[in-house]
């Protein structure tokens, strides 16, 4: 229906012409796997939410090229991934989110049938031109619980990363050693009788080797954190390039809690020590699975 | 035969509830603009609530059920220009409501009262705090007016109030408000923004207010569309051209184009063209039945000229 109402662009036909073979089947493979997500769209091509497949393609062509050509990304035991309502924890580490695109990427190009990993958006995206659009075209939302709950409900795949911006500009030294985790993951998840799936994700931790985090200078520039690393901010934003790493994403086996979302905070706590060791399992896993930084 | 007063009959809705309604109902009409064209059977004065000419007319008529439309409709220049009117018009009519053994309240109110802000929920109930009075002086008299009447409905039980708060409606008789947004040439937007929004066809906003007539509602229902479009797809649908505005400079730039006469959109209202207001509105399709017959490409094709 979408494309009834487009009208036909004789500009973007003559590029398409003249694309690289092994580009168009790479597109047209994507698009493939993406008509297969379940996800429930208007006359438009929007689901409730603002996704939108055909700029989903649009992102995920440079992010197949990441995964498949840069990471080098291995899955293992992605099957474990329940259908239906499931929440994906993971460490969360490498200054930039690379870890949650390739994630993202991993559950759309190997999960059967693939999924559209949710994000849980931090406020301030929101209030960033174009990254707000883009993030609400790929299926993410404010992490609000509301919203969280919401997207539960509707039987969706969301990614979480409950060290958040903690795990995120940790230094070298602190790289496979996780942070306190958030709790608001587990009241959710009881709340919505969800399975969560541990993750580990080996390689980001190693992609930007932070030295420093200059608090103050974040503060005063309202940024979440500005890390020192050995190329930023020395080379400019060309220094945000991070290392060619070897990813290894490991999932571990569902988890499923009995209780009640409004337990107090150490019934909660306790379950959260429980996914998060099992985090550790699966990062530990992945270590010694892998057999250099880079290879 | 039942006896209802309707507010703010002279507006596009008010006149369709009113055709609506004249075959089964005696229907009252009262609006502060001189009435024109009115089907037969609708008898429309030309009154203000504050005023006690219209105490007089709740007194003489008394009639069973009230349809409160001229709370809304309102966010363009015209009522920035009206100061407070809809708060105080609203709380004379409440009163008179209390006084004159009126049993059935029906208001319209817009869900822009919930105010556009970047940590908005993808979709709002309608427990979601009441705060566009933050986005700016045109917001600010709905969400009174609308504080007004939630609160009525706890402290009068007496009273059946339903406090409906629309999508945006649009429709042919809709020359205000978002409508009004949609049909100017080059239509603002906030340059690196596009938040989903919500619409719904003036028709199935009558069909939810003769709904809430029919029905027993007590309380706060959001009334809610066929679905959800970017507001750039909802632009390029109704044949309009976006004009997108850096948004640092947005709000100043609409200032100086309205001050001047170039444009009809209200600078307050910029933070509704970057953050998205979308309601959720089950709960009123669950206590009525209520499903919108129009979907969106039927409603963008209406407002093509």
């Amino acid at each position: 229906m979408a494309n009834e109402m487009t009208p036909p662009n004789a500009i973007s036909d003559l590029i398409g012409a003249f694309k690289p073979l092994a580009w168009r089947r790479l597109e047209n493979e994507i698009r493939a796997r993406i008509a297969r997500v379940p996800s429930e769209l208007n006359g438009y091509g929007y689901d409730h939410y603002g996704m939108h497949p055909e700029d989903v393609v649009r992102v995920a062509l440079p992010g197949s090229l990441l995964y498949q050509r840069y990471f080098k990304v291995e899955t293992h035991d992605i099957d474990r991934v329940p259908a239906g309502r499931v929440l994906l924890i993971a460490n969360h580490a490498g200054q930039l989110p690379f870890d949650a695109m390739m994630l993202g990427m991993a559950m759309l190009l190997e999960a059967e049938p693939p999924r559209i990993c949710r994000g849980m958006a931090e406020y301030w995206v929101s209030e960033l031109p174009f990254v707000n659009v883009v993030a609400t075209r790929m299926g993410s939302m404010v992490g609000t619980p509301r919203n969280c709950v919401s997207m539960l409900e509707n039987d969706e795949c969301v990614m979480v990363f409950p060290e958040g911006v903690r795990g995120m500009n940790k230094t070298w030294k602190e790289r496979y050693r996780l942070q306190r985790f958030g709790t608001g993951f587990m009241r959710l998840a009881l709340q919505t009788g969800t399975p969560i799936v541990p993750v580990g994700i080996v390689g980001s931790e190693e992609q930007q080797p932070g030295l420093a985090n200059w608090r103050g200078l974040a503060r005063l520039l309202g940024m979440p954190a500005f890390p020192i690393t050995p190329t930023f901010p020395w080379l400019g934003p060309l220094g945000l390039m991070p290392l060619p790493v070897k990813y290894h994403l490991c999932f571990g086996e569902p988890m499923r809690f009995e209780g009640s979302e409004k337990d107090e905070d150490r019934l909660i706590d306790d379950r959260i020590a429980h996914v998060r060791d099992a985090v550790m399992e699966q990062l530990d896993r992945g270590l010694a699975l892998r057999r250099g930084i880079f290879g | 035969m039942d006896k209802i007063l309707i507010t703010g009959v002279g507006s596009g809705l008010g006149r369709l509830v009113a055709r609506e309604l004249r075959s089964r109902m005696e229907v009252i009409g009262v609006d502060r603009a001189p009435a024109k064209r009115f089907p037969p059977g609708v008898s429309v004065q030309r009154l203000d609530l504050r005023k006690r000419p219209f105490e007089e007319l709740m007194r003489k008529e008394r009639p069973r059920i009230v349809l409160h439309l001229a709370l809304s409709d309102a966010a363009d220049d015209r009522a920035a220009r009206r100061g407070d009117r809809e708060a105080a018009a609203t709380r004379a009519l409440l009163e008179h409501c209390v006084e004159y053994g009126v049993e059935r309240l029906v208001v319209q109110s817009s869900g822009l009262v919930y105010g556009a802000f970047a940590a908005n929920p993808y979709r709002m109930d309608e427990g979601t705090p009441v705060s566009g009075a933050a986005n700016g002086p045109g917001i600010r008299r709905w969400v009174e007016a609308d504080a007004l009447v939630a609160s009525f409905i706890w402290q009068f039980p007496e009273v059946e109030t339903a406090l409906l708060r629309f999508v945006p409606i649009l429709g042919r008789s809709f020359g205000s408000g978002v409508g009004a947004y949609l049909q100017l040439p080059r239509v603002p937007m906030a340059m690196g923004f596009d938040p989903m929004a919500q619409f719904i066809a003036e028709e199935d906003a009558v069909r939810a207010l003769v709904a809430a007539i029919d029905h027993p509602l007590r309380g706060i229902y959001n009334v809610t569309g066929p679905g959800e479009v970017p507001l750039s797809t909802a632009i390029r649908e109704c044949h309009r051209v976006a004009w997108r505005i850096p948004s640092p400079l947005l709000r100043r730039v609409l200032a100086a184009l309205h001050g001047r006469g170039l444009t009809a959109f209200p600078p307050g209202l910029t933070d509704f063209l970057k953050y998205p207001v979308c309601l959720d509105g089950r709960r009123f399709a669950a206590a009525t039945g209520f499903r919108p017959k129009i979907d969106l490409p039927e409603i963008f094709g209406r407002m093509r000229r």
